[in-house]
């Protein structure tokens, strides 16, 4: 069985309401572990079809998804599918023959990682003055090539490429106690992507240094409420939490108002320069989503598009061949209309928080816009570091988060969430600790 | 898998010399069926079948693995071949690979059964059916091959129940082996996720004493002992424990994969060992490490050598969490509680194992009040510090042992892998509470 095989099975099978899709990739991975170390070379083939069946002359078919890891097996997949019951689908508008792409390129070997541990271990070491260290690491790179294409003439490819990795580090503090030595821990884990020629080694091992340290201070949160100050890290991963608002044609109802975030604030999407279609084989474009504190748009797939009535805006996201594209972010960011240095930030807290670090994911609740930041940071009164807080939580409604940011960085930083999500560092006023 | 297995052997012969080396190769054919279901409206079913085989050598804590996609013959010598250094691994076409067999008619006893079950019990939801039929083979260096097959069924999603105040979305979870009477004890919890409960009141942070029922401490041992008794974890507050007492006499935790009526459970582990039983707690004294071979030393892997998908490592993790039913009625547990708080259904758990701190959500938990259970309590944490938890056991276990059917896959750095537990009911005394908002 081959791709023109498998279009001509599904054009039988749904004439017209159709989409194929493959995808090779090719990744190496350098995985280190307490003196442990692994190579890992991947090579991996994946296949999804979608399809919608039955009676052309309606608006509505059942929608069936399959994925397989050859050829031959997404045929059988499909067979196995169409026998499953279905529910009735609008049938979106696929998108047609655009401009051709070019052929995909041959791949390039690929080499092993860059062993980057004994350099992040003495940057975390050096950040920390020896009290943290690195515990794991996994770096990989790796090339992918996609293929999509459709019932309605469409056939695109293009060539991924991916740089990334995970580490964690943990923090340990030993003191005399009146009962003798006591010593407590705390990790921290951080996902990152790193350009292979220049890996920014030292920015990683701040981050994880501050995010497994501050915890072992012990001290609470000084304030109640005050100025927050959120590191790119921290400002991204709300920003990722926040960003199923935007996707579909229907947001929560506090984001629909004139005034729905800071007049400062713009928030974009534009993943231009990391593919040049989605997972549906539309162009990717840039989406500017809030601008002067207003939502001036919103981001649609194919699916969400038709029932909104509105074109795809080339956001079909398709994590992994195993999943059908779903709606959302590609490349969020925020973007600031006169971005301040970060230290300029700083120095305006009058009194408040740092969050430096996450402890527990972000917690979102859109439709009755809520949310809840657990963090780690320093204490700040009148532009100056006042001492480490070793945990203390930021809850309120997502909107007031919104209306009330009053600075962004111009450090700006994506991070994988798993979609891209960057940010500068971000000053929020009056915001509620405990 | 029809491979020659002895040919592959021979060849993995030549990537292991040394006896303590090791050289595998494993392949995996899956078939997962999803069907999502609204108000006995089936939505749009997905079906994923995969093939996959990966090469291992190990030697002298290093390690390399060549993962190509198929699952014949073909692709097990092209995997060997990548690691020997003879060839690189595809990007073009992959191997081929037998065909599993039909998944839509495994699904299709499901497909039928589950409607009439929900239209009977449940009848409004937003839920998720799945289907997993995974069938594994382990060929290694101067050990025999292995081959196994699990599959499991999971029901997942919002059970739309009638509560005072009119209708509330209700969590709901439920994973099992697809064997035995796993229908009914479907049924079972479906009528009691959509039985009418009274309006919750909002949790009151502070310091509580919990009486974890309905197997749910199973979510709190896999937690604080099995994460921090997996052979490769971090150090942690047990790491220093050695023979002291932990806990109380009476309490017996054990790791085993071999009870297959249980989510986490299998014959074979991903490197084709024979899994044991672990005692993790016995007679409140810490027990041994959860290992593969890896990391198992002259004692051996226990069997708990698992990958999350054929192009995974394997790691040493936990399956099934047992522990040992005592001697109090639930009655009994809750006079002896007297005040504090009554939880029979933990969604999730977490753990950091280097500082020691766990934290277990909850939907909905029942405020006992001198000794009687009192009104409803909302969504929120428990946490606490597992020395301390494991101090502030009581020495009366319920007599009654229940699986933990909402507990059912467990991610760790990122791979996600089937496990459950069950245990009789447990009291707690001074864990934390914290309202989520």
């Amino acid at each position: 069985m081959t791709f023109e095989g498998l279009r001509r099975a599904l054009e039988r099978r749904a004439p017209g309401r159709w989409e194929l899709y493959r995808k090779t990739s090719h990744s190496r991975e350098r995985d280190t572990c307490r003196g442990n170390s692994r190579i890992a070379e991947r090579s991996e083939e994946g296949w999804a079809a979608r399809w919608w069946e039955g009676n052309t002359e309606e608006p509505a078919a059942a929608l069936r998804f399959a994925a397989a890891s050859s050829a031959e097996m997404l045929a059988a997949a499909i067979e196995d599918a169409a026998r499953l019951p279905a529910g009735g689908d609008p049938v979106p508008d696929l998108p047609a023959r655009g401009r051709k792409s070019p052929a995909p390129e041959a791949p390039a070997p690929i080499e092993d990682p860059p062993d980057l541990g004994p350099a992040l271990s003495a940057a975390i070491s050096a950040a920390s003055a020896g009290t943290s260290s690195l515990a794991t690491l996994a770096i990989r790179v790796g090339v992918a090539h996609e293929r999509i294409a459709n019932a309605n003439g469409l056939d695109v490819s293009q060539t991924l490429t991916a740089a990334d990795g995970v580490a964690s580090a943990i923090a340990t503090n030993t003191r005399e106690t009146g009962k003798g030595k006591s010593s407590s821990a705390a990790a921290a884990r951080a996902a990152f992507r790193f350009d292979p020629a220049r890996p920014d080694v030292e920015r990683l091992a701040r981050r994880l240094a501050d995010a497994s340290l501050l915890p072992l201070s012990g001290r609470a949160a000084p304030f109640r409420t005050g100025q927050w100050l959120l590191e790119p890290a921290v400002a991204a991963a709300v920003l990722a939490a926040v960003a199923p608002a935007f996707c579909g044609g229907r947001g929560p109802s506090w984001l629909s108002r004139e005034t729905a975030a800071s007049p400062g604030v713009r928030i974009v999407d534009d993943a231009g320069a990391e593919a040049a279609w989605d997972g549906e084989g539309v162009a990717t474009r840039r989406m500017l989503l809030v601008e002067s504190g207003e939502v001036v748009a919103r981001l649609y797939d194919l699916r969400s598009g038709k029932a909104a009535g509105r074109p795809s805006t080339g956001h079909g996201a398709r994590p992994s061949f195993r999943e059908p594209p779903r709606c959302e972010p590609r490349k969020i960011f925020f973007e600031g209309s006169s971005p301040a240095a970060a230290e300029t930030l700083l120095s305006s807290v009058r009194r408040g928080l740092v969050a430096r670090a996450l402890t527990a994911p972000v917690r979102v609740d859109l439709r009755a816009d809520r949310y809840e930041a657990e963090f780690t940071g320093v204490s700040v009164i009148g532009g100056r570091e006042q001492g480490p807080v070793a945990g203390a939580r930021a809850s309120g409604r997502i909107s007031e988060l919104l209306r009330r940011i009053e600075g962004i960085g111009s450090d700006l930083q994506f991070f994988p969430m798993p979609f891209l999500a960057g940010s500068g560092t971000l000053l929020v006023e009056r915001a509620a600790f405990d | 898998m029809d491979w020659d297995d002895a040919a592959i052997a021979r060849e993995l012969d030549r990537l292991a010399p040394q006896e303590d080396d090791i050289a595998d190769v494993f392949a995996e054919r899956l078939t997962e069926i999803s069907i999502p279901w609204r108000d006995g409206s089936p939505g749009d079913p997905r079906i994923r079948r995969e093939a996959g085989t990966a090469a291992r050598r190990r030697a002298r804590g290093a390690e390399r693995l060549a993962f190509v996609s198929g699952a014949g013959e073909d692709a097990a010598r092209a995997a060997v071949r990548t690691l020997l250094g003879e060839k690189p691994a595809r990007t073009g076409r992959p191997v081929a690979g037998g065909t599993p067999e039909t998944g839509a008619a495994e699904a299709s006893r499901w497909v039928r059964r589950l409607p009439a079950l929900l239209a009977r019990h449940a009848p409004r939801h937003r839920l998720r059916l799945r289907i997993l039929h995974a069938e594994r083979h382990v060929v290694a260096a101067r050990r025999p091959p292995a081959d196994f097959a699990r599959r499991l069924v999971s029901v997942e999603g919002i059970v739309v129940a009638a509560s005072r105040l009119g209708d509330e979305d209700r969590l709901f979870s439920f994973h099992a082996p697809d064997a035995g009477q796993v229908a009914d004890e479907l049924r079972t919890a479906l009528v009691e996720a959509a039985a009418p409960r009274a309006r919750p009141v909002p949790a009151v942070p502070g310091a509580i004493d919990v009486l974890l029922a309905r197997g749910c401490a199973a979510v709190l041992f896999h937690e604080i002992l099995a994460h921090t008794l997996e052979a490769d974890a971090e150090r942690s507050p047990l790491s220093d424990a050695g023979d002291a007492p932990l806990t109380v006499t009476d309490l017996d935790v054990r790791d085993d994969p071999r009870r297959l009526d249980l989510f986490g459970g299998y014959e074979r582990d991903d490197e084709g060992t024979a899994p044991r039983a672990v005692k993790l707690i016995q007679s409140g004294r810490l027990g041994s490490r959860l290992a593969d071979r890896s990391t198992g030393g002259r004692s051996g892997s226990t069997g708990h050598g698992r990958r999350a998908a054929a192009s995974e490592p394997p790691q040493p993790r936990s399956a099934n969490i047992v522990v040992t039913a005592g001697s109090a009625s639930s009655e009994e547990l809750v006079r002896r509680l007297g005040n504090g708080l009554w939880v029979d259904e933990i969604h999730a758990g977490s753990v950091e194992p280097s500082s020691g701190l766990f934290r277990l959500a909850f939907q909905r938990a029942r405020r006992v009040s001198r000794g009687r259970l009192a009104e409803e309590i909302g969504a929120g944490y428990l946490y606490g510090e597992m020395r301390a938890a494991l101090r502030g056991i009581e020495p009366v276990l319920g007599r009654e042992v229940h699986a933990c059917r909402t507990l059912g896959w467990c991610a760790r750095d990122g791979r996600v892998l089937p496990v459950q537990g069950e245990a009789p009911d447990v009291l707690v005394r001074g864990l934390s509470l914290r309202p989520s908002r």
